[in-house]
């Protein structure tokens, strides 16, 4: 059945329901955070159909969820969150999606953009030439056996034992930049060869390194403690777990999709399938899962040591790049909640969603604690990105998630036949946004015609309450593959 | 069309016909060889490397799948593309083939993963056809 607005019950501002009743799986309701124009927008594609689907997943609590940024994806749709119950509620690799733990950091340095004008050009290219990107380009590092199962074991913690990394980044990384269920045992020798020359690579897509300035400050005290300030100079990384993830995510849902006849669980996409957290095929892959996370921890810390050789071989080496924050968009979490009014613990899978946590979560950094976790939200390359800062209120709407991007607008295909990617390049180098890209195809792909407006986006998780606005940033420079 | 190109908002959905379920899985493979490469497959003939692999699934629909993913990660481990398959065995659950392939320097995109949404092996007026999703 085609979803109208006449299905759809506006329970507060910004926040719509669709009722268990809509669908007889149903067992939860399905809930989208989003202004009504942005609901608008995401009833365009088949989003709302997805996460209907999704609230049919067993041991599903609370409501499926999507965040303003949504967009259709495989089974899950991208932006979306489902909690489910601990330990015998279902855990779904879709739900994850194939590129664990993709994620964005931020990195701070003491520069202001007046400073730099004149060099952004031949730092783009220097950021270039130290970070391969694209597809089929391999890292400088080729892991061992035996380094390959430290990285899925210890996360970033190997790239600072092995001097890829800084010991003070580790703090200011979800989780530490490290999961301890990862078990390299239970990730396939064909994902662990697929990861081996991939440390240190942005690969294509979506994915970027990008160099910014604070453009503006919306909160002070947020800022400060966050050590972010007008006109400084900042670096955005955002990828994954490469395809070692993909890998393990492709051997799982494959695994899963026979498991789940053992456990009399039928779903309505295929790309749903999943089994029982505390089942071996459950607990198999969650310790895969984990070990794919901590290879992408492992993996941005590279890239950040090579953001660093960039800034040095331009700037001289005494101009320090600290780590604001790490986070992941593509993950599941044990996490406790508030279900039905009593504190339970539940497996949080977030696709495209961002955890948002308010003041006082005691993994977040001291000097973070009571401001809340950052949450950094990349735009596209030629408009603008912000910081947030996760509230309470999260906990309450959203299982403590917020949204991840901008979200896609048109497809690529759509994108290609709009934009003329030498004149897009152009313009924004006239804008003093200098791109260097593997090809004029990718830049027509991630032009910022493709996506929803961030601002939009952002708008709607601030006036919900589940996130604070704390800065915008405007890109100078963007590497992509 | 054999293979054809649909709308989706941020990945690939690619619909696959063949007269027979060998044309509509090799169609498969080269229209995701043309998504990592355009072009590629139309133009190569000869191959550099082959290599068996063997592929067994609950149902056609996961086969299709579930082979375009081994092909998927045999494209990235051996850095090369294959068009050409031949198969020495073919059921409803099973294959058994030799795909054939050309190194390449680079990819041109980047495909995450074969994905099973939307993935249905059927017959329709006499053809093979199914979609095919690939994360992006």
């Amino acid at each position: 059945m085609k979803i109208t607005k006449a299905h759809i019950n506006k329970l507060e501002d910004y926040l719509w329901e669709i009722p268990k009743s809509f669908k007889p799986q149903m067992r939860v309701p399905a809930r989208v955070l989003a202004s009504e124009p942005l609901l608008d927008a995401i009833m365009e594609d088949r989003s709302l159909a997805q996460l209907v689907n999704v609230a049919s997943l067993p041991g599903i609590v609370g409501a499926s969820l999507v965040m303003p940024d949504v967009h259709e994806g495989y089974g899950f749709p991208i932006g979306g969150v489902a909690a489910t119950s601990y330990p015998e509620g279902a855990i779904s690799p879709g739900g994850i999606g194939y590129d664990i733990n993709c994620g964005v950091r931020l990195m701070v340095s003491d520069q202001k953009i007046h400073t730099i004008r004149d060099n952004l050009e031949e730092l783009a290219k220097e950021l270039y030439a130290q970070i391969p990107s694209g597809m089929g380009k391999g890292g400088q590092i080729r892991l061992s056996s035996k380094d390959m199962d430290t990285v899925l074991s210890k996360g970033a913690q190997w790239a600072v034992a092995n001097g890829y990394g800084a010991e003070e980044d580790l703090a200011f990384m979800e989780s530490k930049g490290r999961l301890p269920n990862a078990d390299p045992s239970m990730v396939s020798d064909m994902a662990k060869k697929r990861g081996s020359n991939q440390l240190g690579t942005i690969g294509s897509g979506n994915h970027f390194v990008e160099v910014d300035y604070v453009e503006e400050i919306y909160d002070d005290d947020i800022a400060e403690a966050f050590g972010l300030y007008e006109g400084q100079v900042v670096v955005l990384i955002h990828t994954g777990s490469r395809g070692l993830g993909h890998q393990v995510a492709t051997d799982y849902i494959r695994k899963m999709m026979s498991a789940m006849a053992n456990y009399n669980i039928e779903v309505p996409d295929r790309e749903l399938c999943c089994v029982p957290f505390n089942s071996s095929e459950g607990q198999d892959y969650f310790k895969a899962m984990c070990a794919a996370a901590n290879f992408a921890w492992c993996n941005r810390e590279v890239i950040s040591w090579e953001v660093r050789t960039a800034w040095q071989n331009i700037f001289g080496p005494d101009i320090p790049l600290k780590l604001m924050y790490d986070v992941a968009h593509n993950i599941a979490k044990i996490e406790t909640h508030k279900v039905n009014g009593q504190e339970a613990e539940v497996i949080v899978h977030r696709k495209g969603a961002t955890r948002a946590f308010g003041p006082g979560f005691e993994e977040l950094p001291l000097i973070y604690k009571d401001h809340g976790q950052p949450v950094i939200i990349p735009g596209s390359m030629g408009t603008c990105s912000y910081v947030l800062a996760g509230t309470a209120k999260s906990r309450e709407l959203t299982f403590g998630s917020c949204c991840h991007g901008a979200g896609r607008r048109l497809s690529r295909t759509a994108a290609k036949k709009q934009v003329n990617a030498p004149v897009l390049k152009e313009r924004l180098k006239d804008e003093g946004i200098f791109i260097e890209a593997g090809s004029f195809k990718g830049i027509a792909e991630e032009a910022p015609i493709a996506y929803k407006d961030v601002n939009m986006v952002v708008d709607t998780v601030r006036e919900s309450g589940i996130a604070k606005r704390v800065a915008k940033l405007r890109p100078v420079a963007v590497v992509k593959g | 069309m054999w293979i054809e190109y649909l709308p989706h908002t941020a990945d690939i959905r690619m619909k696959i016909r063949g007269k027979t379920l060998e044309t509509l899985f090799r169609n498969g493979i080269i229209g995701m060889g043309h998504i990592l490469k355009e072009g590629f497959c139309e133009k190569r003939m000869s191959s550099d490397l082959s290599l068996k692999i063997h592929v067994e699934s609950s149902d056609t629909t996961c086969l299709l799948v579930d082979f375009l993913s081994e092909v998927l990660s045999a494209s990235y481990t051996e850095k090369s593309i294959f068009c050409k398959v031949d198969f020495l065995t073919l059921d409803s659950s099973e294959i058994l083939a030799e795909i054939h392939g050309m190194r390449v320097e680079v990819f041109e995109e980047e495909i995450k993963a074969v994905t099973y949404h939307e993935a249905d092996v059927h017959k329709c007026e006499g053809l093979w056809e199914s979609v095919v999703v690939f994360d992006i």
